[in-house]
């Protein structure tokens, strides 16, 4: 996947094709007159080679340079070169396994509470909103037009020691269970990997509300009556009709939720504490503050590669290949 | 046939009894007291609130702590009403610039993600050539790889090439990313075009240009409109990416925050991040409330 | 203006849509292209427009050659399926949509006239999504004929209409082409349709032209299988000839001794010789139907009673010479149905196991029912042949499942 290499943006003489360029189709549209026929084959490529470009040369050629700095050593001071040494990927397990795990750890609980709360929401817009229906999405999607740096300070203060999430909880003794799991500490929220965990679930909730909503919305509601009519109760519908019908924005959702949230670094810097540092944190010290490229890169394509894999198996598994 | 007549058509009716005799009929007395009936059927919309307000939440709170008066530096717990903050938005240094900066960005951004990704959406969505796989992977990739590996990696090519951090790698940065949102949005619109309609400008004495200007353009627009509004608001909003390509005086809104959090958070960037909010609400509904009554009207 | 197609064909990837076709179109005609999907008719209507571009082959416009012309520089409009009107402009402006890219600005009045013509005056202001599918068809008409083109091409223009509205926009169609008077090109799969409008009918098959003609010529004569299945329904018999060379074909259907004939003139295969076989064919309302009991043997339309007589008054009012006797087959009704205008049935016999007959429900035999013993009868006049070497099943309701 990586080695997706020269870009369609090579105009005329791309690599491997999909397919024969005619396929049997009446899809009359993008055939003209055998005059024109030559100069409209190009047309494709002329549309492409803009963004394709682009992405050829600050997506894909960016790969190249970090995969060669990812197998540099020297120092800041006498400057890096290639050795092919892989020291920097067996030392960047070694170092940060632990934020590695805890990334995908953390993500893969966000996501799922993401789904847990989002289906619910994306649920009721779609289905029982009524009149509603518009305000309520512009009411999911307002939150993006504050700065998300913004709105994460602000569960700061809600979760703060003296605020009132904690002396609730407190006075109903949660926190001492979950300080039992481990889960936070010393009676307070903050800095404590529940806190991270919610502040990832809240920061991506609406990329898991907007694909559910989609998949949801376009369900025909006359299967719902069907269902009804063919014997099954409200719950069946939903677990056989409403909830298989609704996948493909699962699939969506929870990809869009768990990528980025596996490599966010900002709600365990302002949330966390060093113990709740995930891999993003990782590389960002070595790339802007400690000034260690080449473990940097080897972290970021460790990442990556564990990113890929996982989604290719994942959309393997879930049947949905089409999702742009 | 007969029994589809007891299903209304709304989905929030549902006071009907089910069909079968496992469940009891609602108006024959019932198993289940009142209250607890009236909750099973509403638990999701008790459920879909209760999201909602996790979801808005942290925005409320952002609005009411913009007239706050901090004590320290830190903006955190509540100390007293004051409408300081609103009266004197520019009050801090560096904001207002950072916020002039972001602005500039993304207007740019937006722009030129636009234009190429409109491009390319049509190419992906209305030809068939060789190398349109490739294509489309290439679109999809950069949606499926977390932003601190792009940041890091785009940021190492800069290094690489020795090109200096500044305005010019910000842009393209944002550019990069906004891309492939446009192109998503905009082919899921030209897909869902009936080609018939172009033929029919064709064949109605409308050349090329004029198809695509009079037909095919104001058909597109409203995707068009929503990859533009799209990459405004993620390149508006961007961090990560931001801060591996960023220069030493190129300091955007978020990256002031960013830095703000560390050294200490004046109100103003709660009044910022307040005024953002009700003024795009504002234009969403107002756009709505048009759009409903032109077709009310209509 | 006369369209001429020689030669014409269309090929997608290893799919030939049209096979190299011949076809004059005269100037004013009311023409059909009638046949199931996917037989080419809409390939071929697009070719014409100016959307496909052949394969191979012209097409000319009266003497002009516009087979490399681009859509928009023929005067042809088309009225599309499902009408293609542009959602994003009103009537008016999808009327006048036509006249503005030929650069004409002062086009309220033609408008005002062109939607007087389609009877939607009041509507010009509206989105087509505000209408009706009724008042959409007449928009995309108007749309097309403001342009006053030399052909107009209709796809399947009727096809998303309920059957009410479609008898009503059929006679409308009707009167616009008799009040404009240019040839308009009708592409359908309605062979009710077809008939009733159109002035010739083109039946096309698999890419090609199966038979063309005036509507009554391909009901009364079909020279295919495919023609008399699809156009109504045919009764079939295999049989062999044992008579020819004269004016009338005497046959014998195959595995019994019924005779059957013919007017040699109404044989559709090359060249009937003694010892050959045929396809013998009548419609199901040219049959008469008489109850077994009734039935007085050989003689010719003569009976005294119920529908024979009535049949056989017709036949004399007719007065034609009822040479031959009229061909007889026995037979079992299956099957009765009721259909108000006439009655159905279906009768085993042993030389077509599912014959149709129609009878006017004028006054019903009370015996007629399943299980009944009856005789057929019809003129060898109403009677047609086609070569025996094709598919019997071809263009039937049977075949396209």
């Amino acid at each position: 996947m990586t080695a997706t290499g020269a870009p369609a943006s090579e105009g005329a003489a791309p690599p491997t094709g999909t397919g024969p360029l005619s396929t049997g189709s009446a899809q009359g549209d993008a055939s003209g007159t055998a005059a024109r026929r030559g100069r409209r084959k190009l047309t494709p490529y002329w549309l492409l080679l803009p963004a394709g470009l682009w992405l050829a040369l600050f997506f894909v050629a960016p790969f190249f340079y970090q995969a060669s700095t990812s197998v540099q050593s020297g120092s800041l001071e006498d400057g890096f070169r290639v050795t092919w040494d892989f020291t920097n990927y067996s030392d960047a397990l070694a170092m940060y396994g632990p934020h590695f795990l805890r990334s995908f750890l953390y993500a893969a609980t966000a996501t799922v509470l993401c789904l847990l709360i989002g289906y619910p929401l994306a649920y009721l817009i779609a289905f029982r909103a009524g009149r509603w229906r518009g305000l309520l999405l512009v009411m999911v999607i307002a939150p993006f037009f504050t700065s998300f740096l913004i709105r994460t300070l602000a569960w700061k203060t809600i979760l703060s020691d003296a605020g009132p999430v904690v002396g609730v909880l407190k006075s109903l003794h949660v926190l001492d269970v979950t300080s039992q799991l481990g889960l936070t500490g010393d009676d307070r929220l903050l800095a404590t990997p529940l806190a991270v965990v919610c502040g990832l679930t809240y920061n991506f909730l609406p990329f898991m509300i907007l694909p559910l909503y989609s998949s949801l919305e376009r369900i025909d509601l006359s299967l719902h009556e069907a269902a009804r009519d063919l014997y099954a109760t409200p719950a069946t519908v939903f677990r056989k009709v409403t909830f298989p019908l609704s996948l493909p924005g699962v699939v969506a959702g929870t990809l869009l939720t768990f990528i980025p949230a596996s490599g966010d670094y900002i709600n365990a810097q302002l949330l966390g504490s060093p113990n709740t540092q995930m891999v993003g944190n990782a590389i960002q010290k070595q790339f802007l503050n400690v000034l260690d490229y080449p473990a940097a890169a080897a972290m970021s394509f460790i990442l990556m590669a564990i990113i890929l894999i996982a989604v290719s198996v994942y959309m393997r598994k879930a049947g949905t290949e089409e999702l742009v | 046939m007969t029994t589809t007549g007891k299903h209304p058509g709304s989905p929030a009716a549902t006071e009907d009894p089910a069909p079968p005799p496992r469940r009891t009929p609602a108006r024959g007395g019932t198993s289940a007291p009142a209250p607890l009936r009236w909750l099973r059927r509403n638990a999701v919309v008790l459920a879909g609130v209760a999201s909602l307000c996790y979801l808005l939440l942290p925005n409320a709170v952002v609005m009411l702590f913009s007239f706050n008066k901090p004590a320290g530096r830190f903006n955190y717990e509540w100390r007293m009403f004051s409408t300081d903050a609103w009266t004197d938005p520019c009050g801090v240094a560096d904001m207002c610039g950072s916020l002039g900066l972001s602005l500039q960005i993304a207007l740019l951004a937006t722009v030129f993600a636009t234009a190429f990704g409109t491009f390319a959406a049509f190419a992906l969505a209305r030809y068939r050539f060789r190398g349109k796989g490739t294509g489309n992977a290439l679109i999809f990739l950069p949606m499926a790889m977390p932003e601190v590996v792009m940041g890091a990696s785009l940021g190492t090519l800069f290094l690489n090439t020795r090109v200096a951090f500044g305005f010019v790698t910000i842009l393209i940065a944002h550019i990069m990313f906004c891309l492939s949102f446009v192109v998503v949005a905009v082919k899921a619109r030209v897909m869902s075009m009936d080609p018939r309609l172009e033929e029919a400008a064709r064949d109605l004495y409308a050349g090329p240009l004029q198809t695509f200007l009079r037909v095919t353009l104001p058909l597109a627009a409203p995707g068009i409109a929503a990859g533009a509004m799209l990459s405004f608001a993620l390149s508006f909003d961007d961090f990560i990416i931001t801060q591996f390509n960023a220069g030493p005086s190129t300091v955007t809104f978020p990256m002031f925050v960013w830095g703000a959090a560390q050294r200490g958070v004046p109100v103003q960037v709660n009044v910022i991040g307040t005024a953002m909010f009700l003024i795009a609400v504002a234009v969403v509904l107002g756009g709505q409330i048009a759009a409903g009554r032109r077709r009310r009207r209509g | 203006m006369t369209i001429t197609l020689s030669g014409v064909s269309k090929v997608f990837g290893d799919f030939t849509a049209v096979h190299p076709l011949d076809l004059t179109i005269p100037e004013g005609s009311f023409f059909a292209l009638l046949g199931a999907s996917g037989c080419g008719k809409t390939t071929t209507l697009r070719m014409i427009a100016g959307l496909e571009e052949p394969t191979g082959g012209t097409v000319l416009l009266g003497e002009e050659d516009i087979t490399a012309l681009p859509p928009h520089k023929r005067p042809v409009n088309t009225v599309f399926q499902n009408y293609a009107l542009f959602p994003h402009l009103d009537v008016a402006e999808n009327v006048a949509f036509g006249l503005r890219r030929r650069g004409i600005t002062s086009v309220r009045k033609q408008v005002e006239e062109m939607l007087e013509l389609v009877e939607l005056g009041p509507l010009a202001g509206r989105k087509p999504r505000q209408l009706s599918g009724g008042q959409q068809q007449r928009v995309a008409l108007a749309r097309a004929l403001i342009n006053r083109p030399r052909v107009l091409l209709l796809d399947e223009p009727l096809g998303a209409l309920d059957l009410k509205l479609r008898r009503q926009m059929q006679l409308e169609l009707k009167r616009i082409q008799t009040e404009v008077g240019i040839t308009f090109v009708h592409v359908t799969h309605d062979q009710e349709e077809a008939m009733t409008m159109a002035d010739t009918v083109a039946v096309m098959n698999a890419g090609r032209v199966e038979q063309l003609g005036a509507p009554d010529e391909l009901y009364e004569r079909p020279r295919s299988t495919f023609v008399a299945n699809f156009l109504g329904t045919s009764n079939l018999i295999e049989a062999e000839i044992t008579e020819a060379g004269g004016e009338e074909l005497v046959l014998k259907a195959t595995g019994t001794d019924s005779v059957l004939r013919l007017p040699a003139e109404r044989c559709a295969a090359p060249d009937p010789q003694t010892g050959g076989k045929l396809l013998v064919g009548v419609r199901p309302e040219k049959i008469s139907l008489t109850h077994a009991e009734d039935d007085d043997g050989e003689g010719a339309g003569t009976q005294a009673n119920g529908t024979g007589a009535r049949r056989g008054a017709v036949n004399g009012a007719n007065g034609e010479g009822n040479g031959g006797a009229d061909n007889r087959l026995t037979g079992r009704i299956r099957d009765a149905g009721y259909l108000g205008v006439s009655m159905q049935y279906v009768v085993d016999s042993p030389v077509c196991p599912e014959f149709s007959v129609y009878e006017q429900n004028v006054e019903r035999d009370a015996r007629l029912t399943p299980g009944a013993d009856v005789v057929l009868r019809w003129r060898p006049a109403h009677t047609f042949a086609l070569d025996a070497t094709q598919d019997a099943d071809a263009g039937t309701v049977e075949e396209a499942l």
